[in-house]
């Protein structure tokens, strides 16, 4: 799979790093900020309530 | 083929391992970093409030007015030194979702600190800046400091136990009997056991041992002990 993508990649080694290294910085920063948020609202993870 | 399959199959399953732990980081520290900004405008909050307002009301029986509850609004704060010296968060009125989100919330029905019978408190243990991370390893003896407008409240740890979500006795005026006449004044603080988790409660009792006007000489010592 990640190879598949790094073959895709445009440029030389340089560019290709750079590009992967944006993609995993966009990807990790939507887990962060959009997924995880959203996936705490859903998910029963710590319910302090009684009743 | 069955090679490329594989590595992908491989691939994909360490990436999610990784996108795991990466969210067990994010509900630590990530829902913290939340919940740390709201906490600093509550306390403010609470701040600006008290400095506009009157005198002491009764210690002993504060009324609801006088603590301007109002559903997640902020109307005390709570300090336990054996959580660390610099371990505060505000008490809020409400304990849904909303609420427990920012900041411990007061269980409406129950009392108010300081008064005969049982002021509950529910907080996350993890999320939400980990409130009550700590809270099983209270022990007797430890003290939990309650502040408010018109007072400070020592109360001290007398016993800890574990129930099921179910067991609605613990908010009771006389935790575990529904139906006898309180004559203590008791603090009960809630969260989950065991972290992360849903399945039971972690239940801390403490009996108050002293309530004292807010005076500035009162809350300095209280801020040197806490």
């Amino acid at each position: 799979m990640y190879e598949w993508i790094w073959q895709r990649l445009p440029g030389g080694l340089g560019g290709k790093a750079a590009t992967a290294a944006l993609i995993v910085i966009v990807a990790l920063a939507l887990l962060w900020f959009v997924v995880f948020p959203w996936a705490t609202l859903h998910l029963p993870i710590d319910q302090v309530g009684v009743g | 083929m069955v090679r490329a399959v594989s590595r992908s199959f491989g691939e994909v399953c360490l990436t999610a391992g990784v996108i795991l732990l990466l969210y067990i980081a994010y509900l630590f520290w990530g829902t913290a970093w939340a919940a740390s900004s709201a906490q600093q405008s509550l306390a403010n909050q609470l701040n600006r409030d008290w400095a506009h307002s009157g005198g002491p009301a009764n210690p002993f029986d504060p009324s609801p007015d006088a603590l301007h509850l109002v559903t997640g609004q902020p109307f005390a704060f709570i300090k336990i030194p054996a959580f660390g010296q610099n371990w505060r968060f505000t008490i809020i009125q409400g304990t849904a979702l909303a609420q427990l989100n920012v900041s411990p919330g007061h269980v409406p029905g129950t009392q108010l600190p300081g008064q005969v019978g049982n002021f509950v408190v529910a907080g996350h243990r993890v999320t939400a800046g980990n409130p009550f991370w700590s809270e099983p390893s209270l022990r007797n003896g430890d003290l939990i400091y309650i502040q408010t407008g018109a007072n400070n409240y020592t109360y001290r740890v007398i016993g800890k136990q574990t129930v099921l979500p179910t067991n609605l006795t613990v908010l009771d005026p006389v935790p575990g009997h529904p139906h006898e006449q309180a004559t203590r004044r008791l603090i009960t603080l809630i969260t989950c056991n065991p972290a992360w988790t849903g399945t039971h409660r972690v239940i801390v009792t403490g009996v108050l041992v002293s309530a004292q006007p807010r005076v500035s000489t009162v809350s300095k010592s209280v801020k040197t002990a806490g």
